[in-house]
């Protein structure tokens, strides 16, 4: 029975799909997934979620899977997910979270491996998927646990028309940022009589500040590509923090506030994107989402007005050995562009679907071929270019072919823009991965967190403040297991002895 | 009902259980006076049972949880014992200046009052031992008094000595500072509102309703509040040149705004409560009061306030420890920013908690249980019961 | 101070006239500016946050964010996108956790209620000797329990089992050597103490045990676990209400031959009703406001309100107030509506009785 369902569903996902088209005859043929019922867990609100419930109401129609979309505070989901499968409630069979969490849960033997369902599935055209997304991010150990829905990477965002008026070239080090921030900040940037902001940066506490350090600290640690890793030693699982890079970063995130609004301590994402998609802001950086966000109701103040560039670079990098910052050269910085050493960040590694272990076959089945359809062509080269939706770009069909953009409301130069600084970014060999074995919501959303609050609100020093990430870090290493967790950081970065 | 109760009356006399004609009729009359029989038990098991279940044994079970390092698998959680080393953390190691602060030297005034504690404190044995002692209530006081020795040195060492204090320090300002204001301030609604005035019924109506409303709900508009950008606020804040002030960035504007969010909720509790009590107090004495010519303080003091201190005492127990408890709304308004400036014992524990670490969430939850414990109890039995016990 | 005035000023100048009371229970008309002027100002300090979240409800994105607009039809134009978006788009979510919530919120408190008035009516009227040694015993049992669940990870069931029978075989003997009991008082006393507890620190091992056997995300677990943290309230103030019934009435009742579960239900509890009543709206408040127990126990079918209210910020685009404002409306509409309800019972001071104590 068992085999029997799992060599017949993917036959019967491709009845299906034709059946979906004939279906739509008044006298509807009995549907594939009649009764199926798959329950998604994923963060609230429109974004991410909603599209996924439009999406389920498609599929249902064509299917007749019901798909029932629950939704938790974002702080919450790694853990709900977690103690839901691996407590047996098994309440929930497909979960939309981030790429980075798969590990763990792989490792707790929660996550359904996927490998099969995708080489037996013929409409996911998987090598169109980018490849850092493909190989990095749907991958834990080689094997295929994850699809993709959205690409997630942080770059700097700048007002074209503000810098074009005052003769500035977009920045490409933190040092120039700062120079741009200090010739925008106070000016009126949007035509309201007040004065705007250099630089907006997201930076409160227990939310997504500490991706934008990480985005900022790639950079000045990660030099010999995406394997080499940017956390920790791979050889003695030691933490790659204690040092003038991270230091550095940190101190770049509390300069930028000089250049920013008042309360930016209190600000997530979202007060900064209300300000960045009301023109308010001259610099910021955040993931892909503001190019579709200024095409959106609500973005008119900055619609093609917003100019993309890759996540800052360094001329000064991180010497392994001594802890200090060294000027780059050849053989330290093999992929650095004219001297300067890029490292865009996978921050959050972008949300992708997994299936629980545990459900019921034919759910399982009914959930890939969801995610699948959320991952095909055919809906994802829409849904990206549709800000509210908080899917980015993933696919190369996506990056190379400008007219969905330019349907969306971008101008040929805006879209060349945007997309280059994407394409940019994942052609980079030495594109930084986010940290990816278990414990990582405590390694990052417990101690880096912390530690980075601390510091931005001025109780400790940067230099006290990567000495205690340090701490923090290597306790948690110790609690896990150092081997453990050193044989599977490895494995995140695709080293294999 | 009817016959059940008729034949149980016969077994209560004559111990006899009627032979009825109908058969039923006699199993439920057994089993109506088997009922009886056990209705000492019956009435209060369930409210017992339901506490040791869902109380006294899960606090059990996280004492084990304290003292353990615990992960999730698939289908189990894997338990290691690992004995002291979750408290020592909070104390000594990498979690101390998160729990107790950070520490330098101690300050000249820090030392001060340091030294001043222990002296009081010392003093105040010493008085009790000399009077009335009891080994029970020494050991009592004795636990008091360490816990408010070291309560002093924390904050000497922290706050009189400029450095930044942690969770529990945050936990102890949020309930003597938020406490005592909301004590006066309900006091002094509720004298208000017990003065001859039209209106009593809708003042009393009015202030009573933010003590129904969600905590979430009240973090969040104070949040929108006191924005200082969008919120009602910000012409005031611009014209005062503090346009530019974000209350979060600093630690103890941020703290200053919980504590009124929380007090606008708890206040009308207060308020109500003590109104009730004044309302009870006998006007013959408050109006042969001031016939006598004593002042509107001289009747309070010497009056009213001895009437409904005991009042007084109790309902500032119940409000203590529910503030211990605060969690909503430093999660809401802040998220514990800036820093760890606002952040609460539970919330500190609920933290450890998101990210799976049960090992510590556990004993951070036991540490604040303890401090609750000690401190309510001696304010309970030092405070309410010296009031409630004529002098 | 006023009065002296009277005394000391036979001739009354218009300055004096302000700072005097016309009669003992008047105020002084400068008093009377004072103490309305306070209150007022207090009212207008209470009710300004709920006025901004109405009006907040009622305005555009653009209103929000452009900085503060104070009155509808002047400042700004009021729209109901906000509500639609709630009654019409999210229909079925808010109205699930709305369900959710009057479901759990109603029963836990029925139950807590039950159970705590009987408890309170008990140890009002019987008198109970727990032995001492013998619940110093049943705690050891729980601890060895915990301890061996914990420590060697032996099975729960078994351990519970285990734990219960060896307690049963020891309480005769421990009872028969120790002699000292509790009284009525004490038992009162702990299961007011259970306030105390942090729900944090239970909620743990709550959650694993509701985890165990398969209760998550039910309404069940929310329900009991609800029931718990706000029975020591129930307990606390049924117990002061039944003290004052005068114990004469049980004693005829059951002369009449009245069962005490009749005495109970006939003729305590309808005495009781203001009592009851008072107390009842006042769980069920606490109840409908819980948010760490829910926060805890719920994923998605049984997640209540004050979860969905928290859930409102994780926008990405910034906390979408005008929504927020109207599901903050909505979920404490009943409640404010039960202050009106409740106000009648604390104007006739029925919460003194308990805390007097």
């Amino acid at each position: 029975m068992y085999h029997v369902g799992k060599v017949l569903s993917p036959l019967l996902l491709g009845a299906m799909a034709m059946a979906g088209v004939a279906a739509s005859g008044p006298a509807a043929a009995q549907k594939m997934y009649d009764g199926v019922t798959v329950r998604i867990m994923t963060r609230p609100g429109p974004v991410i979620a909603q599209r996924l419930v439009e999406r389920g109401k498609e599929f249902t129609e064509m299917t007749g899977a019901k798909i029932e979309v629950a939704e938790v505070p974002f702080a919450e989901l790694f853990q709900k997910l977690l103690t839901d499968w691996a407590t047996g409630t098994n309440s929930i069979d497909v979960g939309v979270f981030a790429s980075s969490w798969a590990p763990e849960y792989v490792d707790a033997g929660l996550l359904q491996d996927l490998t099969d369902y995708v080489a037996k599935d013929t409409k996911i055209e998987i090598n169109d998927i980018a490849p850092f997304f493909r190989e990095y991010n749907q991958k834990v150990g080689g094997k295929t646990y994850l699809i993709t829905v959205d690409g997630d990477f942080q770059m700097v965002y700048y007002r074209k028309d503000i810098l074009d008026q005052m003769g500035l070239k977009p920045p490409r080090t933190w040092d120039e940022y700062h120079a741009v921030a200090a010739a925008t900040d106070g000016k009126d940037l949007n035509g309201d009589g007040t004065p705007d902001f250099g630089s907006c940066m997201f930076k409160k506490r227990n939310a997504q500040s500490y991706f934008a350090i990480m985005s900022i600290a790639a950079a000045y640690v990660q030099t010999q590509g995406t394997s080499e890793g940017m956390f920790f030693d791979p050889a003695t699982m030691k933490p790659l923090v204690n040092n003038e890079a991270w230091a550095e970063a940190f101190k770049i995130y509390k300069k930028n506030g000089e250049y920013g609004p008042p309360d930016e301590l209190n600000h997530d994402i979202g007060d900064t994107r209300a300000l960045v998609t009301t023109g308010r802001c001259a610099l910021a950086i955040d993931w892909g989402d503001i190019g579709p966000l200024s095409l959106d109701p609500g973005g008119e103040a900055i619609k093609n007005k917003m100019g993309a560039t890759v996540m800052m670079g360094t001329k000064k990098v991180l010497d392994k050995a001594t802890g200090k910052l060294v000027d780059c050269d050849a053989t330290r910085c093999p992929h650095a562009i004219d001297g300067i050493n890029y490292s865009p960040f996978a921050a959050f590694g972008g949300w992708t679907g997994g299936i629980n272990a545990k459900a019921d076959d034919k759910v399982k089945q009914a959930g890939y071929d969801f995610l699948s359809y959320m991952n095909q062509a055919a809906q994802s080269n829409v849904d990206v270019t549709i800000g509210w939706t908080g899917y980015n770009p993933y696919r190369n069909s996506q990056l190379d072919n400008l007219e969905p953009w330019i349907k969306a409301g971008f101008t040929e130069e805006s879209a060349k823009n945007y997309l280059g600084a994407i394409k940019d970014s994942l052609n980079n060999p030495n594109m930084a991965s986010d940290l990816k074995i278990p414990g990582t919501a405590e390694y990052q959303g417990v101690v880096l967190d912390r530690e980075l609050a601390r510091f931005l609100a001025g109780e400790i020093t940067a230099e006290e403040a990567v000495a205690n990430v340090e701490t923090g870090w290597e306790e948690i290493t110790e609690r896990f297991g150092r081997d453990e967790q050193k044989n599977l950081y490895k494995a995140s970065l695709g080293i294999t002895n | 009902m009817t016959s059940g109760t008729g034949a149980t009356t016969t077994s209560r006399l004559g111990r006899v259980a009627p032979a009825g004609p109908n058969a039923s009729v006699t199993t439920r009359a057994r089993l109506n006076e088997w009922l009886d029989r056990q209705s000492r038990q019956l009435f209060i098991a369930p409210a017992v049972i339901i506490i040791l279940i869902f109380s006294v044994f899960p606090t059990i079970a996280s004492l084990v949880l304290a003292f353990s390092n615990i992960r999730l698998r698939a289908g189990s959680y894997q338990v290691q014992f690992v004995g002291l080393r979750n408290f020592r953390k909070q104390f000594f190691g990498t979690e101390q200046f998160h729990f107790l602060g950070t520490f330098t030297s101690i300050s000249l005034l820090g030392w001060i009052v340091t030294i001043a504690s222990a002296a009081s404190l010392i003093w105040w044995l010493y008085r009790y031992a000399k009077r009335d002692f009891t080994i029970l209530g020494f050991i009592g006081r004795l636990i008091t008094a360490s816990m408010g020795f070291g309560l002093a040195l924390l904050f000497s060492a922290t706050l009189f000595s400029g450095n930044p204090f942690g969770t529990l320090g945050v936990t102890i300002f949020y309930v003597i500072v938020g406490c005592t204001i909301q004590f006066l301030i309900g006091l002094g609604l509720a004298v208000l509102c017990a003065q001859p005035i039209k209106g009593r019924t809708f003042f009393r109506v009015v202030f009573f309703i933010p003590l129904m409303i969600t905590p979430i709900g009240i973090g969040y508009s104070f949040r929108m509040l006191a924005d200082t950008t969008k919120g009602p606020f910000s012409p005031i804040w611009q014209w005062i040149g503090l346009g530019d002030f974000g209350w979060a960035n600093h630690a103890w504007t941020a703290r200053l705004f919980i504590v009124i969010g929380d007090s606008w909720q708890w206040i009308p509790f207060i308020f109500v409560i003590l109104l009730a009590a004044l309302e009870n107090v006998s006007r013959d004495q408050v109006e042969a009061g001031q016939v006598d010519g004593a002042s509107g303080w001289q009747v309070f003091k010497e009056i009213t306030w001895p009437q409904i201190a005991p009042v007084a005492a109790t309902v500032m127990l119940i409000r203590i420890i529910e503030a211990f408890k605060l969690v909503d709304l430093p999660n809401i308004m802040t998220s514990g920013g800036p820093g760890i400036a606002t952040e609460s014992m539970t919330l500190h524990s609920f933290f450890a908690w998101r990210a799976l670490n049960l090992g510590d969430s556990a004993a951070i939850a036991y540490l604040l249980l303890f401090v609750t414990v000690v401190l309510c109890v001696s304010f309970f039995n030092l405070l309410v019961l010296k009031r409630l016990r004529p002098a | 101070m006023i009065t002296q005035n009277i005394r000391m000023s036979p001739r009354r100048s218009l300055l004096r006239r302000w700072f005097e009371p016309k009669s003992i229970k008047k105020m002084a008309p400068a008093t009377a500016v004072i103490v309305y002027g306070l209150l007022i100002l207090w009212a207008v300090f209470v009710l300004f946050p709920l006025y901004w979240l109405l009006i907040t409800s009622f305005k555009l994105p653009a209103d929000v964010n452009a900085g503060p607009v104070y009155l509808p039809w002047i400042d700004f134009t009021p729209s109901l996108h906000a509500w639609r978006e709630l009654f019409v788009f999210d229909y079925e979510d808010t109205l699930r956790a709305y369900i959710n919530s009057i479901i759990i919120a109603l029963l836990a408190t029925v139950l807590c209620v039950t159970i705590g008035s009987m408890a309170a009516y008990a140890l009002g009227r019987i008198q109970y000797k727990p032995k001492f040694a013998t619940i110093v015993l049943f705690v050891l049992c729980l601890v060895a329990m915990a301890v061996v669940v914990g420590r060697w990870g032996v099975d729960w069931r078994l351990s519970l089992a285990v734990a219960l029978a060896v307690f049963f075989v020891l309480a005769r003997a421990v009872g028969r050597h120790f002699k000292a009991t509790l009284g009525n008082g004490d038992i009162l006393f702990w299961m007011i103490s259970q306030r105390i507890l942090p729900p944090i620190v239970a909620v743990i091992p709550i959650y694993m045990m509701f985890q165990s056997v398969r209760l998550l995300d039910t309404h069940i677990a929310q329900i009991l676990a609800y029931a718990v943290v706000n029975l020591p309230i129930v307990v606390w103030l049924m117990h002061d209400f039944f003290v004052t019934i005068p114990t004469d009435l049980d004693e005829s009742a059951q002369l009449d031959g009245a069962t005490r579960f009749t005495t109970f239900v006939e003729i305590i509890l309808p005495l009781a009703k203001p009592g009851l009543a008072a107390t009842t709206l006042l769980v069920l408040i606490l109840c409908w406001n819980e948010y760490l127990l829910s926060l805890f126990l719920s994923t998605s079918n049984a997640q209540t309100m004050p979860i969905l209210v928290a859930a409102m910020n994780a926008g990405e685009r910034g906390i979408l107030w005008w929504s927020m404002a109207v599901v903050i409306i909505v979920m404490i509409f009943p409640v404010v509506l039960m202050a009106l309800v409740l106000q009648r019972f604390i104007s006739r001071g029925i919460l003194l009785g308990a805390v007097k104590g």
